[in-house]
């Protein structure tokens, strides 16, 4: 069964026909072509799909995209304008090296944003409280939760944004190939 | 992927929505949170013919007081974190939240909803022993009318309840705890995953009700254990190796899998109501607020 829906994504108004089997990850991935959230498990274990709905994370693969009808979603390329301008929270995952193989990083960044939008200055404990629905198998956790601290006090005003660039970024994350 | 055809409903509506389930029954399946049912699907051991969400139903989603009648009243699509962060949850039954506050992870307890999971009825999960000790009731509607069911009659097995095939949960009601003080432990290997037992206890000040631990994950519903006697008797030795003695003979054929035997389920349920009541004791005669 085909349905439309109507939401937001990144900022960007968009009518998208969609089987009603789809789960919101695929939608994003396949129809939208942004590719930056990932699947992993498919079934709400991992983290890796995470997106934000409506200012709040969720694991996309727990989403049907008929169900996301009117809703305000965010993914990690709505973090940045340009490759030359990313997030703090992307700016200090590259910096602090919070990644290995990058595949739990986009949820991982958007765990991050949640848990930092709430709690401006969280201790470690909490840090990682926070991102205990995002499972990493690379980094046993340390450098991402230092990327995490460093991101913490750029958007505190305490310190200023690491200066970090990465290769392989679509250099208009706004533009893509569909709606 | 989820590969069985379906057919989705967003109802605006809970007339709607009862609607659609009176005309669908069986072969309808009512979706919250999705926090379970999406991944079923995706694994094909859920294969709705048709979807019918309430996430597009805002009357659904409300948490109220009825201060007359004393009562909390969560609308079945509350997310855990709704619960977690409300001042009136906060105030009648802090007990709800604190077990909410184990559920899963960030990402779920965002979606999730205190309906699917009361729903769902997984034996261990963090809210059914707490809605058992708190005496809640589980207000359930149809075009053939409403139901108020207690929460120690809806839970009946392993994910079986007392819901008929064109209910849908509209409420949780939860008498206020009043002066009554609750605390609720649980037993788990990995963060995020559900218990392996758990244990809500809920003390009453004397001359204002029984004093109750429930207990999930040994058997296919909570279980409810009276400590009226062991709280009167100030949870000295022997009192609380009565009250022991009282959830060990409550828990006669606890499951065994994996996490463990049902000898160990036995003990840990044990050990997880006694750390819950004197919590909860301890919290009442530190006259704290939660």
């Amino acid at each position: 069964m085909q349905t439309t829906i109507k939401l937001t994504v990144n900022g960007r108004a968009r009518t998208v026909e969609v089987d009603s089997r789809m789960i919101l990850a695929d939608m994003l991935r396949d129809q939208l072509r942004l590719t930056g959230t990932h699947i992993g498990c498919g079934t709400g274990n991992c983290g890796a799909c995470t997106v934000m709905l409506d200012g709040r994370t969720v694991k996309s693969c727990c989403v049907l995209a008929a169900d996301a009808d009117g809703a305000d979603v965010l993914t990690v390329e709505g973090l940045y304008t340009s490759p030359d301008d990313l997030h703090p929270i992307q700016q200090a995952f590259i910096a602090n090296q919070g990644l290995q193989c990058g595949y739990c990083t986009p949820g991982m960044i958007l765990s991050a944003k949640q848990l930092l939008d709430a709690n401006p200055d969280p201790t470690e404990d909490e840090i990682r409280h926070g991102i205990s629905g995002n499972l990493c198998r690379c980094t046993g956790y340390h450098f991402i939760v230092e990327s995490i601290q460093d991101a913490a006090r750029v958007l505190r005003g305490e310190a200023s944004a690491p200066s970090a660039s990465i290769t392989g970024l679509p250099a208009s994350p706004a533009t893509d190939v569909a709606g | 992927m989820i590969t069985a055809e379906l057919q989705f409903h967003r109802p605006g509506s809970v007339a709607e929505a009862l609607e659609l389930l009176a005309r669908h029954g069986d072969d309808a399946k009512i979706l919250g949170g999705g926090m379970s049912l999406v991944p079923t699907m995706t694994l094909g051991l859920a294969r709705p013919e048709i979807v019918i969400s309430l996430n597009h139903i805002t009357e659904l989603r409300v948490i109220a007081e009825d201060a007359a009648a004393g009562t909390l009243r969560i609308g079945g699509t509350a997310r855990h974190n709704d619960v977690i962060a409300s001042p009136l949850v906060a105030r009648h039954a802090p007990l709800l939240a604190d077990a909410a506050r184990h559920i899963g992870d960030m990402q779920v307890r965002n979606r999730g909803t205190i309906g699917g999971s009361v729903a769902h009825a997984d034996p261990a999960a963090d809210y059914l022993p707490a809605l058992v000790a708190l005496d809640a009731s589980v207000v359930v509607r149809s075009t053939r009318g409403e139901r108020v069911i207690p929460a120690a009659e809806f839970f009946i097995d392993v994910m079986a309840t007392a819901l008929a095939p064109d209910e849908l949960i509209a409420e949780i009601r939860v008498p206020s705890q009043g002066t009554a003080r609750g605390a609720y432990r649980r037993l788990t290997r990995v963060e995020g995953s559900f218990a392996i037992v758990n244990a809500a206890a809920l003390v009453r000040p004397a001359g204002s009700g029984a004093s109750v631990v429930a207990i999930g994950g040994v058997a296919g519903a909570p279980v409810a254990v009276d400590a009226s006697t062991a709280v009167s008797a100030g949870l000295t030795g022997s009192a609380l190796a009565a009250f022991e003695d009282a959830v060990r003979a409550a828990c006669p054929e606890p499951f065994e899998d994996l996490n463990g035997d049902a000898v160990y389920r036995r003990e840990m349920a044990v050990i997880h109501a006694r750390r819950a009541l004197l919590a909860a004791a301890g919290r009442a005669a530190a006259g704290v607020t939660v």
